[in-house]
Order: structure tokens, then sequence, then C-alpha cells
């Protein structure tokens, strides 16, 4: 397993020259996190940074790690890619204890990584990052006819979605009747 | 990149971030996509102050959604050029084709033929009524020129009477219009010259507010039979007796019942406002104390003015025999405001400081 080692050099606490007067107790060194997503390619993220994720926010909230049971245990994400995870890393990183600015341009522009983007960051619950996410998305139609729009988010057309629709009941019939064959099976 | 994989409220939290022109277009896409506009958007629809359909420019129209002070274009439009731009587009708008055309106006601009007129903003009004709702006021802003209503449900009129002529095709216009008209909830006539005078009973009496700016007495300042909310008057010259009848009519009661604010203005040097209140019995208030101020939201106001009527702070007041109200009065230079409280006189008097 690699390791990139994302976020160490810029969330760790930078050295004290001189302690400042006011500050007398000693400063809690931070604590890090270690998450991989599909591609297992291991990230470093310091609590700090995860604390944009609701979701890793609440996993570690009572989890009391040293740092060594951290780095043996890290948060296995399978359904993002390896790419999606660094983005969504970085951008952690990036914001760490900083105010949200009101938009972000540096959001991917190519439609299938934004769509896993979008993905990705709804199941971690990063709300700021999600609604970025979404403006791009919206911003993606903007002044687009309703077929250049069906095209870019692949909206099925009435006809399409009747026969989905006319589809997916005749599989539930045929299920239940399975289910009532099977029931029947069992009885005798 | 597929929309429907996205969990529905992500699907909610784009669409919330999308302009009310492009949700527009987007409901034209499927029936499905349509349905999941109209209940995601069903808060931020409701929350909507009017949908305008300005039709006062006749080769122009344009629809837009106002919330408090803020307009936001969803349709422009234009009569069709001699020929389409090459990527115009035709949409099915509950059951018509229509044309639209891309502008760099960063919304959609529909384009038709002055002879389809009525059938093409009809059904784009029905098709608006069924996408942002019945909850929403329906503004339909015309004037006397190339006049036309569509004949629908739940349409609020804003009337603007411009036509020039005779006394007597005016006058016939005027009543044809305002019979034609449903209920209408403003009226405005600017610089009317008309002679005659309108009838007493007309329907256009029944306007929630109207507006008029003339030069002779077409329309008295005794307000006629007005049963609508809000007046404002602005005339070259009246009959003083006039305004005393009007004032007395609404303190006995027998008049203006509804009336909440009147405003007139009579730009004549020579017309003594003052000596009205000696005439038709005032009452004050101590000047030592501060009388409340009084000031409404408009029944309609135009782009760039104030949604608010003016503030009355006024020391004299007169009391409707009927109902124990009370108005307040303002004589300033050759303007008289007045203004309809919802209280008694004992209440009124209690929120003197």
């Amino acid at each position: 397993m690699s390791s990139t080692e994302q976020g160490t050099s810029s969330a760790a606490p930078a050295e004290p020259t001189t302690a400042p007067e006011s500050a007398a107790a000693p400063e809690v060194p931070e604590s890090f996190y270690y998450v991989h997503g599909k591609d297992k390619v291991v990230h470093k993220v310091s609590a700090g940074a995860l604390q944009h994720s609701a979701l890793i926010h609440g996993m570690i909230s009572n989890l009391g790690y040293t740092e060594e049971q951290a780095k043996a245990n890290p948060f296995p994400f399978e359904n993002i890619d390896g790419d999606i995870l660094q983005m969504v890393v970085d951008w952690c990183n990036q914001h760490k204890g900083k105010p949200t600015p009101p938009e972000d341009t540096n959001l991917p522009k190519q439609k299938e990584k934004l769509f896993d983007l979008v993905l990705a960051v709804n199941y971690l619950e990063i709300k700021e990052l999600l609604t970025y996410c979404c403006k791009q998305v919206a911003m993606m139609v903007k002044g687009k006819s309703p077929e250049e729009i069906r095209e870019i988010w692949m909206i099925p057309t009435d006809a399409e979605d009747e026969a989905a629709e006319k589809e997916a009941k005749k599989r539930a019939g045929k299920e239940a009747a399975g289910e009532t064959a099977a029931a029947a099976g069992d009885a005798k | 990149m597929k929309l429907s994989k996205f969990p529905y409220l992500v699907q909610k939290e784009i669409l919330d971030n999308m302009k009310y022109s492009d949700l527009f277009l987007l409901s034209f896409v499927s029936k499905n996509i349509k349905k999941v506009i109209k209940l995601s958007q069903t808060t931020r629809f409701r929350n909507i102050d009017r949908i305008v359909f300005d039709m006062k420019n006749t080769e122009h129209p344009m629809i837009s959604i106002v919330f408090g002070s803020s307009v936001y274009f969803i349709i422009i439009s234009s009569t069709i050029s001699e020929k389409l731009k090459n990527d115009y587009f035709q949409l099915n708008v509950s059951g018509k084709l229509i044309n639209f055309e891309y502008v760099s106006w960063h919304c959609p601009a529909l384009a038709f033929d002055p002879c389809d007129r009525e059938s093409v903003f009809t059904s784009i009004y029905n098709y608006l009524l069924d996408f942002f709702g019945d909850t929403i006021e329906y503004e339909w802003i015309t004037t006397d020129h190339r006049f036309f209503v569509p004949r629908v449900r739940n349409l609020s009129l804003i009337l603007e009477f411009w036509t020039t002529g005779t006394d007597e095709e005016i006058m016939e216009r005027f009543e044809n219009i305002i019979s034609l008209s449903p209920i209408m909830k403003h009226v405005k006539t600017s610089n009317w010259r008309p002679a005659g005078t309108i009838n007493p009973e007309s329907k256009y009496y029944q306007a929630e507010s109207i507006s008029i700016c003339q030069n002779n007495l077409t329309i008295p300042i005794n307000l006629g039979r007005f049963q609508g909310r809000q007046a404002f008057l602005r005339c070259r010259t009246c009959r003083i007796s006039d305004l005393s009848e009007f004032l007395k009519r609404w303190k006995s009661g027998e008049g203006f019942q509804r009336l909440e604010y009147a405003k007139i203005i009579i730009n004549h040097p020579d017309v003594p406002l003052n000596g009205i209140l000696n005439e038709i019995g005032v009452n004050y208030i101590d000047a030592t104390k501060t009388p409340p101020t009084h000031t409404l939201p408009k029944v309609y106001f135009e782009y760039d003015c104030q949604p608010n009527t003016d503030p009355i702070i006024s020391q004299t007041y007169v009391v409707r025999e009927t109902d124990n109200r009370v108005a307040s009065i303002s004589i300033q230079g050759k303007a008289l405001s007045f203004g309809v409280w919802n209280e008694t006189e004992e209440e009124f008097l209690a929120m003197v400081d």
C-alpha cells in the first residue's frame, strides 16, 4: 500500500520559535487520520481538514485513536475513485479552518469527473463543496435549449421514461409471481 | 452525466441554483423532470410575489418574476423576423408550438407572429400558471393600444390609457375596454384630455387602484363611485366643491368604504386647499404631540417607483361617523394626502406620543 501523505506539510503544526506569553498551556498536537478510495492509495488528513465532512467527523469524533491506530485503520471509501478522493482531500486541506469563499473555480470542468465528485461529496456530507459542485452543474445548462440540456444531463425522453416504467412494472410483476410460487413450494 | 443518478436532495440543490428562465426551459425536456422541478421548488415558487406580463410594448412583450423590488426576466419576445435565425427551436407550450430564439439576454426570446399574439401569450400564461402554481399573482400590464387580455382565471389587470382622438371616440373606447376587462388591479390614465365627464357608474370605479393625470374634469375629483383602495390624482383644474364632497362622503360613510389612501395634487395656482379643512370640519391633535405616521404598500407600483405610499404625519384628522374610523389629512402646498387608519378615534389617539 502506497501513501501519498497528502496534507502532511500544510497540516503539520508549525514549530513555535518562542512561546507567546499568554499561551501558557502547550499546544495540543494535531491528530491525523487516514482514508483511501477504490485505488487503495492512502491519504493522510488532519482532523481539522476532515471536519468539513460530516460523515467522517461523526466517525472519528469518539474514536480517540493514537497515531499508530489511525495509520493501521484507514477509512475505506471503496465507492470513491482514487483521483476523486484526492480532489476531496485537497479541497478539505485548502479550506481547513478557513471560511469558505462564495465561489470555487477549481472544480473539474469535465462532466464525468464533476458527476463523480458530486456523488462522493454527497456521500461524505461535505456541505459547502456540494453547494459549489451543484452550482457548477447548474451552470452547465445555463442558456441552453431543452434539447441541449437533455444531451448534457442525459435526461430520457417521455417515451423512454414510459418504456422504462413499463419494464420496471413487468419486472416487479415477475418477481412477485416468483415469490408467490416459491412461497407455495415452501408450503408444500 | 445522468441527472437522474443523483439523489433527490442533490437534484434539488442543483435546481435551487438555476435561474427561473433556465428552469422554464428545463421543464420542457420531459414530464418527469417537470415534476421534479415543481416538487423540489415548491417553496421557492411560493415565495414569488408576482409574475408580470408586460404587454405595453406590443412588439416586445416581456415576462418577468418579481420578488420585492427584484425583477428577473424569464421570457423576452419580439415579433417574428422575416428570417428566423438558424438556431431557433420550437417548444410545445400548452399545446401550441412556439418559436424561441437564442439571444444574449440570458433568457429565452420568444418569436411570435403579430396575428398570433393572443394565442401565443395565452398559451404561455397557461403554461406558467401550471408550472409556477396558482398561489402567485399574475399581472397583465397592457394599454388601450392593441388591447388584449386573455380570457383566463387568476389575472390581475394593470391598464394604461394612452389613446388620443376626439372626445367621443376616446370615451367610447375607454368604456368599451373597461367593460371587456376582468377585475382591474390598477388603471392609469396619463395626460388625459377628454372634456366629457366619465359616467359615475362606470366599471372603471371598481379598480383596486387608480392613477389619474388629467387636464380637464374628465374624472371628477369627487372620485364618482370609486370602490377601490387607493387613488392618485394629479389635475390641472378641479372644482373645490368636488373635493369637499369627496371628503364629506367618506366622513359620512356614504362612499369609499374600502378607501385606504388618496393623494390629490392640483397644479392650478388658485385652488385654496386649506379652506377645505374648515368646510368639512376636522379634528386636531395637540401641536406639542407627535402624530403617528400613515403609510401603506401600494396596490401597484411601477419599476423604479416607491413601493409604499408617501408617509402622512399630520395633526389633522377626520372621523367616519358610521364606524368611528380615523383618516389623517395633510395639506402641503398643492397636495392633499388622505390616509385611512384601521383604528377607531380612541385607538388612534392612543398612538399619539
